[in-house]
């Protein structure tokens, strides 16, 4: 068994165990999206004339996939660090990229599920989710916002060396930007000045690409315009990332 | 690994090859000399034993052999390359006992060592064969978190060996065991020895270094204090041997009286002779009220670390022969 194949059977092993990851990964967005879709169930946003689901739908998705990709990389990361994990992995010959690898390919499959599931139940007829015929657009989109926010679950994950550090990080991190974003607000309910500055979050990209992509809040080019802002995020924490990223807690 | 594999089964002999050979090594944190300047060689099949308090460096020089940290100065060469930076065509014939918490999470025993065991590229069947070499076969499919304190550092150690590896650095491997699994750990590192391996190994007891080591450093403040087999370390050491007559057989002061003794002094229902010829002695005492009861307490590896890194600290310790706990608790004698 290669290296890669042995840290991603182990990775999926330790994730299908947890329970309480398994709920917060999956199910805890699903109940953001069943309350927000039951209360404005068959209602338009005033200043669209869009149904709610057209924006709550691919927002709780990016929110969600976003959040799992954060959490999962730093924590992970972290009990590594602080459980000497990564100083066995460094001792072996495994290279560096199958590492990233086989973690890279277990938040893709995260991501994916996650997206399936959530647009499943979007689609039921409570909720009543019409899907675009460019949806699957949302899936370049998916792959480098799970990328874009693996960069700053890493540069979490190396500054935080306590679980609860990780959580209180992420969280201030992803709730404020969830709701800048538009992710449980439908972004053209803010305020104007709100929804220019809300372009410094990587989240508002993710979200736009993948509304468009869904539902049709904007055409292609909103799509390739969430993407490169994507990328830029991920070069840039990945830049940080270099910086932060540490092997051992010890001096 | 293919090149551990080749390693002769039975070699019990210390050949004269060089596994690691360090030469000046220095390392400095801010302003403390946490190595200053040490040279060794070990040799290839040798049981050598890293001994010092804590603070004394141990852990640095280990890590600096290991290729975990690069020394300031000096040079390290560990099976014939540089350990530094990392060296992924010398990893394999390396195995590290890590912290006893490092371990996958969420994986059974037996899978943390085959992803171990992938990632040193090992064959299928080494995780079970580093489970048996520790006897955790038993305990393959429990979760390592519910492994108990021993079964954990076990399963650490099986961590280091699952590559076959010929160079294996060891760090208190039996520290949270209980005396028989100490026991019992001692004859799977005797056997490793056995196979050719090559074993450096940091601890805090004595006793065990005394009982596996061909050769121990014993490191005070950064530096060699003193480097040799733990026999010849205790028959240069000088430290007295001691005969414990039952109390009231002989008065301290009839017992001075004896020629070759240096010390007598009643202590814990015993008088304590000390002398450095107790052949003479025991002579003289058996011809003076007989030999029943008495004890004797060769010096131990223990006096002589003792002493070497009690002078360091400014107050000279005072051997206790041979049962003394490394805790610093005397569990025979009691010290005035």
């Amino acid at each position: 068994m290669t290296a890669y194949a042995a840290l991603t059977g182990a990775g999926y092993r330790a994730q299908v165990r947890d329970k309480a990851t398994l709920f917060f990964t999956f199910a805890f967005p699903l109940i953001f999206l069943v309350v927000f879709g039951l209360i404005f169930s068959g209602q338009d946003v005033q200043e669209s004339g869009r149904p709610y689901i057209s924006y709550i739908a691919p927002g709780v998705m990016s929110w969600g996939v976003a959040n799992a990709a954060v959490f999962s990389v730093a924590f992970t990361l972290m009990q590594w660090r602080r459980d000497d994990l990564l100083r066995l992995i460094r001792m072996t010959p495994t290279r560096l990229p199958a590492v990233i690898g086989s973690r890279y390919v277990l938040a893709l499959g995260v991501g994916v599920v996650q997206a399936v599931l959530f647009t499943g139940v979007a689609l039921l007829p409570p909720f009543g989710l019409e899907l675009k015929g460019s949806w699957p657009l949302a899936l370049p989109a998916l792959v480098l916002g799970i990328t874009a926010f693996l960069t700053i679950g890493v540069v979490i994950g190396s500054l935080a060396d306590t679980p609860e550090a990780v959580a209180a990080i992420a969280n201030c991190l992803m709730v404020p930007m969830a709701f800048l974003s538009g992710s449980f607000l439908p972004m053209d309910m803010l305020p104007s000045w709100l929804q220019t500055a809300s372009r410094v979050l990587p989240l508002r990209y993710l979200n736009d690409a993948v509304s468009a992509a869904l539902s049709g809040r904007g055409g292609t080019g909103d799509v390739l315009l969430g993407c490169a802002g994507l990328v830029v995020f991920t070069v840039v924490f990945g830049a940080v990332c270099l910086k932060t990223f540490r092997w051992s807690n010890r001096v | 690994m293919t090149e551990a594999r080749a390693l002769q089964p039975e070699t019990h002999r210390t050949g004269t090859e060089t596994t690691i050979s360090v030469e000046q090594i220095r390392k400095r944190y801010g302003g403390h000399e946490a190595v200053a300047g040490v040279s060794l060689e070990v040799r290839r099949g040798e049981f050598f034993g890293v001994l010092g308090p804590n603070g004394a460096g141990k852990t640095t020089l280990v890590e600096i052999m290991e290729g975990l940290r690069e020394a300031d100065s000096g040079t390290v060469t560990v099976l014939g390359r540089s350990p530094w930076p990392r060296n992924v065509a010398l990893l394999p014939r390396i195995g590290v006992q890590t912290q006893s918490s490092a371990f996958f999470v969420r994986q059974t025993a037996r899978e943390h060592l085959s992803t171990v065991a992938a990632l040193f590229g090992a064959p299928k069947d080494a995780a079970g064969r580093a489970l048996e070499a520790v006897g955790l076969t038993g305990k393959r499919d429990v979760m390592v978190e519910n492994l108990s304190g021993g079964q954990r550092q076990r399963l650490a150690i099986a961590s280091a060996l699952v590559h076959e590896p010929e160079l294996i650095f060891l760090d208190e491997p039996t520290a949270a065991l209980d005396p028989q699994a100490r026991r019992d750990l001692w004859e799977v590192l005797r056997g490793l020895k056995r196979q050719g391996r090559t074993i450096v190994y940091t601890t805090h007891h004595l006793d065990e270094a005394e009982a596996l080591c061909d050769r121990v450093a014993i490191l005070v403040d950064g530096a060699v204090a003193a480097l040799d087999s733990p026999h010849s370390l205790v028959a240069a050491g000088g430290a007295p041997t001691r005969l414990l007559l039952p109390a009231g057989r002989l008065s301290p002061e009839a017992a001075l009286e004896i020629e070759g003794v240096d010390r007598a002094e009643v202590r814990g229902g015993s008088l304590v002779l000390e002398t450095r010829v107790s052949g003479q002695v025991l002579t003289a005492v058996d011809r003076l009220v007989g030999l029943t009861g008495v004890q004797t307490r060769t010096a131990t590896l223990e006096d002589v670390y003792l002493e070497l890194t009690g002078a360091a600290a400014g107050t000279t310790a005072e051997g206790t022969g041979g049962t003394r706990t490394t805790d610093g608790t005397d569990d025979t004698e009691q010290q005035s």
